[in-house]
C-alpha cells in the first residue's frame, strides 16, 4: 500500500467514524479536553497501526468497532495515567445485584425518562459499566465486539450491560429528593 | 423460567443476542408475567433514552479539522520516511558486500561511525542533533527551565495548554535525582516538553513527546562534544536524555524513566 493509497483509505473507511471516536472518549473520560487529547492520539495511532486493520467496505461496522477499541484502550491509558485510575476498582461489587435487592418503596414505575437525568445518571455509572452501554446503546456494537474492545468474556459483557441498565432504571425511577439547589427539578 | 432467570437474560434478549431457543423460553414467560413485562417496557423506556441523539457529544468542527491535518501530517511524514529509506543502501552498514573497498572505507567511515553509531537512520542522527543543541542552550543563563519547581504537580499542569499531549513527570528523588523544572523546546518540527533533573549540579535534560513510531524500548546510547545521549522508543513517549553525565548514571536514570 503506497502512503497516498493508505491515506485514502483510512479517510475513506476510518475518519467517517470520528463522532462515535469523540463520544465514546467524551463519555469514559467525562472532559471534553480530555476526550479531544484521547481521540487526537487514538486516530495516530489508528493511522500508525492501519497496515494491520483488516477491513472492507463490506464491513464498514468492522471499522467502526476497530477504531473504538483504539479509542477506548487509548482514554484508560490515559485515565491511569492522569488520575491513577481508581475508578474502576472495586466497582463490581459496589453495584449490588438486583436479585438480592427489595423493591425501593419510593420507587416508581419509569415510563419516561428526563434527558439531563439520564446524562447525570450516566456518568454517575462506574465506568466498566458505562464503557459496556456506551457500546451498545449508543455505538451499537455487538456483544462479540464489545467483548473484543473491553477484552473481558461475552458473559462478562451480558451481565455489565443487564446491571448497568438495572442500575440506571433504579436511579431514574427514584423520585428526586428535595433540594433546594435544584429546585427547577423538583415535582 | 423463573422470574430472576427473565430478568437476568431480559436485557441480551432485547439487545437480540440470546439464540433462538433462550429466545422463545424468555418470550413463553414474558407472556405469563406482568411483573416481568413490566420489567420489559421500563428497559424499552431506558433504551429509547439512550438512544437519544441529544445524549451524545459531537466533535467540533474545528477539532475534526485538526484530527484531518494530523492524519494528513502522520501520513507525510511517513512517506517521507519511507523515501528516505530507498537510500539506504548508501549507507555505511551495507557496504560488507564491497569487500575490496571495504578496508578503505572501514578507515574513512570510522569517524563518522563513531558519532553515529547506534543511532540508525539520519533522521534520527537529526534529532540527536536537535536534542543536543536543545542542551547546549538550555545551559544558557536563564534558558534551562521555564517553569522551576520541584514539585511535579507543578510541572506537569504547566505543560498543559502548551502541549497537545500530557508529559510523565515521575517523581524520582528517593533514587538521588532532584526535579528542577521544565520547559518547552521545540524539535524534530515539533513543540516539545523537557523535564529537567539535577544530579551533583550536573543538570540533565528529559526531552520527551508522544511516540506514534513503533516501540522499542532498548536503550541507545551515544557520545557527543562530551555529552551523554540516550535514547528510546517507549510505549507512550519518544525520550531522549542528554546530560555531561557518566554514562553509568544515566542509564540508571532512563531505566528509572522507562520504568514509569
Amino acid at each position: 500500500m503506497t502512503p497516498q493509497e493508505k491515506l485514502r483509505r483510512f479517510e475513506e473507511q476510518i475518519s467517517p467514524h470520528l463522532k462515535s471516536a469523540y463520544n465514546l472518549a467524551k463519555w469514559l473520560t467525562r472532559s471534553h479536553e480530555d476526550a479531544e487529547d484521547v481521540v487526537q492520539d487514538a486516530f495516530l495511532r489508528a493511522f500508525s497501526a492501519f497496515e494491520s486493520y483488516r477491513g472492507d467496505d463490506a464491513q464498514p461496522q468492522n471499522a467502526k468497532a476497530w477504531l473504538l477499541t483504539i479509542v477506548r484502550n487509548t482514554s484508560m491509558t490515559w485515565l491511569k495515567r492522569n488520575r491513577n485510575a481508581g475508578a474502576t476498582l472495586g466497582f463490581e461489587e459496589a453495584l449490588d445485584d438486583p436479585r438480592d435487592r427489595s423493591p425501593d418503596p419510593e420507587e416508581i414505575l419509569l415510563t419516561s425518562c428526563d434527558r439531563e437525568e439520564v446524562r447525570h445518571a450516566l456518568e454517575q455509572l462506574p465506568s466498566d459499566f458505562r464503557e459496556a452501554i456506551v457500546l451498545r446503546e449508543m455505538e451499537g456494537l455487538s456483544y462479540r465486539e464489545i467483548s473484543a474492545a473491553i477484552g473481558v468474556p461475552l458473559g462478562t459483557v451480558m451481565s455489565r450491560l443487564s446491571r448497568g441498565r438495572d442500575w440506571l432504571r433504579r436511579i431514574l425511577s427514584t423520585p428526586k429528593r428535595l433540594n433546594p439547589k435544584e429546585g427547577a427539578g423538583l415535582r | 423460567m423463573t422470574c430472576d432467570d427473565s430478568r437476568t437474560y431480559l436485557s441480551a434478549y432485547l439487545d437480540e443476542e440470546l439464540d433462538v431457543a433462550e429466545s422463545l423460553r424468555i418470550q413463553k414467560h414474558l407472556a405469563e408475567c406482568q411483573d416481568c413485562q413490566q420489567a420489559q417496557d421500563e428497559q424499552l423506556v431506558l433504551r429509547s433514552a439512550l438512544r437519544d441523539p441529544d445524549l451524545r457529544a459531537y466533535p467540533s468542527v474545528d477539532f475534526s479539522k485538526r484530527i484531518e491535518a494530523a492524519v494528513r501530517r502522520a501520513a507525510k511524514e511517513e512517506a517521507r520516511a519511507r523515501r528516505s529509506s530507498r537510500f539506504d543502501f548508501l549507507r555505511f552498514e551495507s557496504f560488507h558486500w564491497m569487500p575490496a573497498a571495504a578496508v578503505l572505507l572501514l578507515m574513512t567511515a570510522v569517524g563518522a561511525f563513531l558519532v553515529t553509531n547506534s543511532l540508525r537512520s539520519s533522521h534520527q542522527q537529526l534529532v540527536a542533533s536537535a536534542v543536543l543543541a536543545g542542551h547546549i542552550r538550555s545551559l544558557q543563563p536563564n534558558h534551562l527551565i521555564d517553569v522551576p519547581s520541584s514539585d511535579r504537580h507543578t510541572v506537569k499542569p504547566w505543560f498543559q495548554g502548551r502541549l497537545d499531549f500530557s508529559p510523565p513527570v515521575p517523581d524520582l528523588s528517593e533514587l538521588g535525582w532532584t526535579l528542577v523544572g521544565g520547559r518547552l523546546d521545540y524539535v524534530d518540527g515539533r513543540p516539545v516538553a523537557v523535564i529537567v533533573y539535577q544530579r551533583r549540579m550536573h543538570n540533565i535534560n528529559v526531552f520527551l513527546w508522544p511516540n506514534h513510531g513503533p516501540i522499542d524500548d532498548a536503550i541507545r546510547q551515544e557520545e557527543a562534544q562530551g555529552y551523554q545521549i540516550l535514547h528510546w522508543n517507549g510505549a507512550e513517549m519518544t525520550y531522549w536524555v542528554v546530560s555531561d553525565l557518566n554514562n553509568a548514571e544515566l542509564l540508571e536514570l532512563a531505566r528509572a524513566l522507562r520504568g514509569h
